[in-house]
């Protein structure tokens, strides 16, 4: 008996009892669906990070104060790091296209009778090229500003509309704590990073910032929050922060433990890659075990499926199926529930996974890998929790079948 | 596998062509620590053309030959020549590929399958043959017709009366051309008046050449074959009854 035979024997048969073998696909269809939905939103968190990583800047390295040990303790580390420090790199490292010193705060602004909290930055125009931010209307800080130590302040763009509607926002007067801070400027929408939403932040003079908001002056000088620089391009990046570290370990006279850290983007992209796979990993093993258990349940119908068909077995061989005739026949049933299992599964894993891309901001995605992973895996279960009972079936003696009423 | 043999004078009474031949055929079950023995020592043979009935009270052990001339069961001792070929110790395997090609079956509750047509149930013996599809329809075809079925080939069984069953079943028996027919009360499950429709189908085939052998307990139907094998504790009683000595036997 060919293969052809098989499978349309096999088909009639499924589709004589077509109730019982949709149940029967049931445990392999969300097995399946559940498999595929989960690689594919592991897929779509990978690209989020990645993309959120991206977002920070080209080429971008972080200075953080406080040593690498330090970040992991809950000490508080004395503030060494300074305005003058992002100068230094400034002007002394040559593969750093731009630095900008970060001091940030969250405040409520007022406009008239509206208050909305912000985070507020006090930074150098160089912010723009480091985190690639863009002007939408007016100017942006300019070095005089922060000579001047001028009350000006440029708006992302969500926060401008929160505070102001539909008026225009250039040059109004806004309020933060007791100071009055003039509107220069709207900043392009940019999105969120890391779960900061850019367009609802602020940017000010960092002089301003520090001497008329923060009101923070340690002892080394005007100290910021940390400082954000970007490398020339992607191969000078471990040069960049090589020359950084030596030069503020020579500008802060450090001899044995650093009391600052940088960080590049590569570093965090790798932490944060190695979580969400790690996560992906284990969605998809939970989702493995529902297929395992959709495979357990053919089993059981096949069995049940078996006993019922006793007759049929028993007739079957009287006239002339020998018992890898019967196996087989078995086996094809199973295989062919747990393909189609897994072919519809997939489908409603892609169709989840479409589902999620349209209502979520995870770009998910489902690679051909994982479908023919899902749809052979689920066969060769089939195939697998298929011949216990194909081998109880042709074990049958055929006597024993006729007789059985 | 041609066995040449050396047939024993006692049973070797026609020049004709020999189907079966059952010599010295003991079966023994255990069943726990009895030893229980349903045939004893059973010499038989069936010639090409012949129809034959096998009678005796339940337990005689006329269903157990029938399932070793069947070779759906193998005997404990004894050899069985089917159309000359020893069959007594054949793997299960080629055991099926007799039963496919040399032998034809009929039943008592007809087993048909549910969810096939007549004309898919009729072609099922000729898959496992190994026969091409469009072949398998004509000669399905043609085997329905014989029995006087040829309009009723796309009918489900569910859709035929149990006469009509029973005859689907025998035209999925003789569709490979099969040595011998064999029929486990066939009629069993028929009224009176189907019971001589598919009687008559069995006495054309035969007339057409084919070897029956019936297993049945009804006198009536058992009349109307040419020979009656009367099985007895396992024994044969009477190997060569006349149908009309039956009532004779009986008491």
């Amino acid at each position: 008996m060919d293969l052809f035979e098989s499978l349309k024997m096999a088909g009639t048969t499924l589709l004589a009892n077509k109730m019982r073998s949709a149940l029967t696909m049931l445990g392999i269809i969300i097995g399946n669906a559940s498999v595929i939905a989960m690689i594919g939103i592991g897929e779509g968190a990978q690209k989020f990070v990645e993309d959120q990583v991206n977002s920070l800047g080209p080429n971008i390295l972080f200075v953080l104060p406080g040593s690498p040990e330090a970040q992991n303790r809950p000490v508080y580390s004395p503030q060494t790091l300074v305005l003058a420090d992002a100068e230094a790199i400034a002007s002394q490292v040559p593969s750093v296209e731009a630095v900008a010193p970060m001091l940030t705060a969250s405040e409520l602004i007022s406009y008239q009778n509206r208050n909305v909290s912000a985070s507020i930055t006090g930074t150098t125009p160089d912010v723009l090229t480091v985190r690639s931010l863009d002007i939408a209307r007016g100017r942006f800080l300019t070095e005089l500003d922060l000579k001047r130590n001028e009350s000006v302040i440029a708006l992302g763009v969500e926060l401008a509309e929160r505070l102001f509607g539909d008026e225009d926002p250039l040059g109004k007067s806004l309020r933060l704590r007791n100071i009055s801070l003039r509107v220069i400027g709207v900043m392009q929408e940019k999105g969120s990073s890391f779960g900061d939403n850019l367009d609802l932040s602020a940017y000010v003079p960092v002089t301003t910032m520090a001497n008329k908001i923060t009101g923070q002056i340690s002892p080394y000088g005007l100290q910021v929050t940390f400082i954000a620089l970007s490398a020339k391009n992607e191969d000078s990046m471990n040069a960049a922060q090589f020359q950084v570290e030596n030069l503020l370990r020579l500008r802060h006279n450090i001899t044995d433990e650093d009391d600052f850290t940088v960080r590049n983007q590569k570093d965090i992209m790798a932490v944060l890659g190695s979580i969400t796979a790690a996560l992906t990993l284990m969605l998809a093993a939970i989702a493995a075990i529902s297929l395992v258990v959709g495979g357990i349940g053919i089993m059981n119908i096949m069995l049940v499926s078996v006993t019922e068909r006793t007759q049929e077995i028993g007739l079957r061989k009287a006239i002339g199926a020998a018992e890898n005739d019967i196996l087989f026949q078995f086996i094809i049933e199973a295989v062919i529930l747990s393909a189609a299992g897994g072919l519809i599964g997939t489908s409603i894993g892609i169709s989840g996974v479409l589902l999620v891309s349209a209502f979520s901001p995870l770009e998910a995605g489902v690679s051909l890998g994982a479908i023919a992973t899902a749809v052979s895996v689920s066969g060769g279960i089939g195939l697998f929790f298929g011949v216990f009972p194909a081998r109880q079936a042709a074990k049958l003696d055929p006597i024993v079948a006729l007789r059985s009423a | 596998m041609e066995v040449v043999h050396k047939p024993s004078p006692e049973l070797h009474n026609s020049s004709q062509k020999v189907i079966v031949r059952l010599e010295n055929i003991s079966k023994v079950y255990n069943m726990g620590d009895v030893q229980v023995k349903a045939l004893e020592d059973v010499s038989l043979i069936v010639e090409k053309g012949e129809y034959c009935a096998i009678m005796g009270p339940s337990g005689s052990g006329k269903s157990t030959a029938m399932n070793v001339i069947g070779c759906l069961d193998r005997p404990t001792t004894g050899r069985y020549y089917l159309d000359s070929v020893d069959v007594a110790g054949m793997p299960s395997n080629e055991l099926a590929t007799i039963r496919n090609q040399k032998l034809g079956f009929v039943f008592q509750q007809f087993h048909l399958l549910s969810q096939l047509t007549a004309q898919e149930n009729v072609m099922l013996p000729m898959i496992y043959a190994g026969v091409k599809t469009g072949e398998r329809r004509d000669r399905a075809a043609e085997a329905l017709r014989r029995v006087g079925l040829g309009d009723r080939m796309k009918n489900k069984p569910n859709q035929l009366s149990g006469g009509q069953q029973q005859r689907v079943a025998i035209a999925r028996s003789i569709v490979n051309h099969p040595v011998l027919l064999l029929a486990d009360e066939p009629t069993g499950a028929l009224d009176t008046k189907t019971t001589q429709e598919v009687l008559k189908i069995f006495g054309e085939l035969n007339a057409s050449g084919i070897t029956v052998v019936m297993v049945t307990h009804e006198p009536e139907v058992a009349s109307q074959t040419q020979r009656i094998v009367w099985f007895r504790d396992g024994k044969i009683l009477h190997s060569h009854l006349k149908p009309e000595d039956l009532h004779q036997a009986v008491s």
